[in-house]
């Protein structure tokens, strides 16, 4: 048996990957990957300069104001920029080349109808109000260039009523500077980083577990295509004339798996290929992807997650591959049910479901924090692989939750095997569609 | 010896197979004959044990045939069992891998009847790209990969030319000789009647005909006599115990009820001059079947 299953297990892997289709997709995932990790290399490679600044041209009639918004546009070009890193503390130039122009606004407005990208800011005060500005542009600009510009401005005018509210200069220092916040938790095992890095994961995991959600579609294809496969053709006859039916089925299973395992290894591969050639180009020195993951690690292990990584990932690994061999098993036994390739695309549409839910409450986690109703269907099978990794990385819940939900599965892939190959035996020499739930029910009471 | 006996097979409660009996010793073709639904399908996946049977036993040697016997079995099913994507050479491999064969046994064997079927040509193509009749020449070759000790042919002739027919004959011959056990269905009594010395007519499940050819041709009363010379359809007609009178090129086919009636047809006969033919010839084993068939319906 163990000869024969070893060879039915060999000859299901090497049907799947030993294809023309197979490189051909693995070329295309490996392409979009390293292509994605240097995108802004490849941008750059087809030209164009992207480290040009906006000028910004201040006519200041006031004669007071523009020093006061040139401050304001540097302070508010700087939160724009934390707003937009996640808060990481990384800050880049000012995206703004702010020049006094000293010559009229006749002038002014010349210039730019040459230059495009430039703007023109004419202050000027009346006795209704401290600040008034005109803005000229030739053409329109960028919401977030607008919004910056009103919060500068904005600022500006707050300042300039200050100052003519004879506030001495201590105090105005005082108002303008930004307010702070001493963070304090009652839980002491709780810290300010460790609250960052629930906004970081919020954003990272989703990202890590989409492969395993991928992985999922390909395993429960490639044994519905398979067990169809043989069924249409009627080899299955000849088969299951040679091989027992759980023989058949534990080697489409194990061939399903090991199939999902070489192609995340060469998902990781291409990740780190793709990181790899973004060194040797001297990707990072651009910002961008790497940095930015590089510095999430950094924030997230000085978070003391790094200790908690030591058992996240293991027993993370362990419930994915106990939850791939859920998904299998339920693939093989809904495939044998089928009569055609096409019933199996309908079939398959449920788990399809059952795995996108986990992948969306995964990524609502971090916005309901603490919710019964998340936690509840991280030790469900088939979701918890996705959910509860999530939800520990979080600190939602424990090791003892992901331990039961490690339970859950092998329970579930028990009652899979045992009740589950009593159809599959009926299924893999049913042709006919005809009272087929009657068919199925009747296996499972014999 | 492979030995069916009292087998009884429910769907349900649709009776498959009524209490069906036979045995095949080694060396033996036995022949498994009935319309379409009959249950010839069904029992041969009983033999192969992929539907248990519900009354009844079937042995291989004494043994229940289970996996540890299987790979002594050769099975050719009614409809195309081939992976179709797989060439020639994989899904020898494949098949035989199953049988417990090497690798290079396989090969070697592959070759042998490839070179004997006349299509080695198309041992690295793919099943798909085959005609019917080639595709059922490899799926012959697959189940007899193995040289079977006991081989199940589900209407093996099914899309093949009369040349593949004879080739196929052929070679079911030579492995009978050689010792194999072999049964098989078919719908073409022609070639069950050159094969077989043993048969079972089956309808609706229920056995309807069984045993050794010749004595079921023996058994059967009614025979025929062709009749070449100068007397007429008619003056046979009146002939008591003459059921009909067929019209040929350039006799006549005579239609009794029994043998007695052999001998007025020739006192008649002998009567002319000029006759040139008189021959008692047994029914064919397609009379039999149809005659034995409509009567199951019948009733």
């Amino acid at each position: 048996m163990t000869s024969k299953l070893s060879f039915l297990t060999g000859i299901s892997l090497k049907r799947k990957i030993k294809t023309k289709w197979f490189v051909l997709a693995n070329l295309l995932i490996a392409a979009v990957i390293i292509a994605g990790l240097n995108i802004d290399t490849i941008i750059k490679a087809f030209g164009g300069d992207f480290n040009k600044k906006t000028e910004l041209y201040v006519i200041d009639n006031t004669n007071v104001a523009y020093d006061l918004f040139k401050s304001s546009m540097e302070s508010a070009n700087k939160n724009s920029q934390l707003a937009d890193k996640q808060e990481t503390t990384e800050t880049t130039e000012s995206k703004f080349q702010i020049k006094k122009y000293k010559k009229s606004e006749k002038e002014a407005r010349k210039e730019l109808e040459k230059k495009e990208d430039a703007i023109l800011l004419i202050f000027h005060q009346t006795d209704s109000s401290i600040l008034e500005a005109n803005l000229i542009t030739k053409d329109y600009i960028s919401t977030s260039n607008y919004q910056l510009l009103n919060t500068a401005l904005n600022n500006t005018k707050s300042i300039l009523a200050l100052e003519q509210s004879n506030i001495s200069s201590e105090e105005l220092a005082k108002l303008s500077e930004p307010i702070k916040i001493k963070r304090e938790f009652l839980d002491k095992d709780k810290s300010e980083k460790g609250e960052n890095n629930e906004h970081i994961m919020g954003f990272i995991f989703p990202v890590i577990i989409l492969p395993f959600f991928m992985l999922t579609l390909f395993l429960v294809q490639m044994i519905g295509a398979e067990v169809n496969d043989e069924k249409t053709t009627r080899g299955m006859e000849i088969i299951i004339s040679n091989v027992s039916p759980k023989t058949h089925f534990f080697s489409k299973v194990l061939a399903g798996n090991l199939f999902v395992l070489i192609q995340g290894a060469l998902l990781f591969l291409y990740s780190g290929l793709g990181l790899f050639l973004r060194i040797l180009l001297g990707g990072d020195k651009l910002g961008g992807v790497t940095s930015e993951i590089g510095s999430m690690v950094g924030d997230v292990l000085k978070g003391g997650i790094g200790d908690k990584l030591i058992y996240i990932i293991p027993l993370t690994l362990i419930l994915m591959l106990l939850t791939f061999i859920a998904y299998s098993l339920l693939a093989g036994i809904l495939a044998s049910m089928t009569t055609n390739i096409e019933d199996f695309q309908q079939l398959q549409t449920p788990i399809i479901i059952i795995s996108l839910v986990g992948y969306y409450l995964a990524m609502m986690s971090t916005s309901f924090s603490g919710s019964l109703f998340i936690r509840i269907f991280a030790y469900v099978p088939l979701i918890s692989a996705i959910l509860a990794p999530s939800l520990l990385m979080l600190g939602q819940i424990g090791i003892i939750d992901i331990l039961i939900a490690i339970i859950l599965v092998i329970i579930t892939n028990i009652v899979l095997v045992k009740y589950g190959l009593k159809i599959y035996k009926v299924g893999i020499l049913n042709y006919s569609s005809k009272g087929l739930w009657k068919k199925m029910f009747k296996a499972l009471r014999d | 010896m492979l030995e069916v006996k009292h087998v009884t097979k429910y769907y349900g409660d649709f009776l498959a197979v009524d209490d069906l009996s036979f045995s095949v010793a080694p060396g033996e073709i036995f022949g498994l004959l009935g319309v379409n639904g009959a249950g010839k399908t069904t029992t041969f996946r009983m033999i192969m044990g992929l539907l248990d049977v519900t009354k009844g036993s079937i042995t291989l040697d004494g043994k229940p045939i289970d996996y540890s016997v299987t790979d002594q079995i050769g099975f050719l099913t009614e409809e195309r069992s081939l992976l179709t994507k797989l060439t020639v050479k994989e899904q020898a491999i494949f098949y035989g891998r199953l049988k417990g064969m090497t690798e290079s046994q396989i090969l070697k064997r592959l070759d042998e009847l490839l070179e004997k079927f006349g299509i080695q040509e198309y041992k690295e193509k793919k099943i798909k790209e085959l005609s019917k009749g080639n595709q059922q020449k490899i799926q012959f070759i697959t189940a007899i990969l193995n040289k079977p000790k006991l081989l199940i042919l589900d209407e093996p002739f099914s899309g093949l030319d009369p040349f593949n027919v004879e080739l196929f004959k052929q070679e079911i011959t030579e492995m009978s000789k050689e010792g194999s056990m072999i049964i098989f269905s078919s719908h073409r009594m022609e070639h069950v009647e050159l094969f077989c010395k043993k048969l079972v007519i089956i309808m609706h499940g229920k056995t309807v005909l069984g045993g050794n050819l010749n004595d079921i041709k023996e058994q059967f009363r009614k025979k025929n006599i062709f009749v070449k010379g100068d007397i007429t359809k008619e003056e046979l007609l009146k002939i008591k115990g003459v059921l009909e009178v067929v019209e040929h090129a350039s006799e006549y086919e005579v239609k009794i009820d029994s043998i007695e009636v052999a001998e007025d047809v020739f006192k008649e006969v002998c009567k002319h001059k000029h006759i040139m033919k008189f021959a008692v010839e047994e029914p064919s084993l397609n009379e039999i079947f149809i005659s034995k068939v409509g009567e199951s319906y019948d009733k």
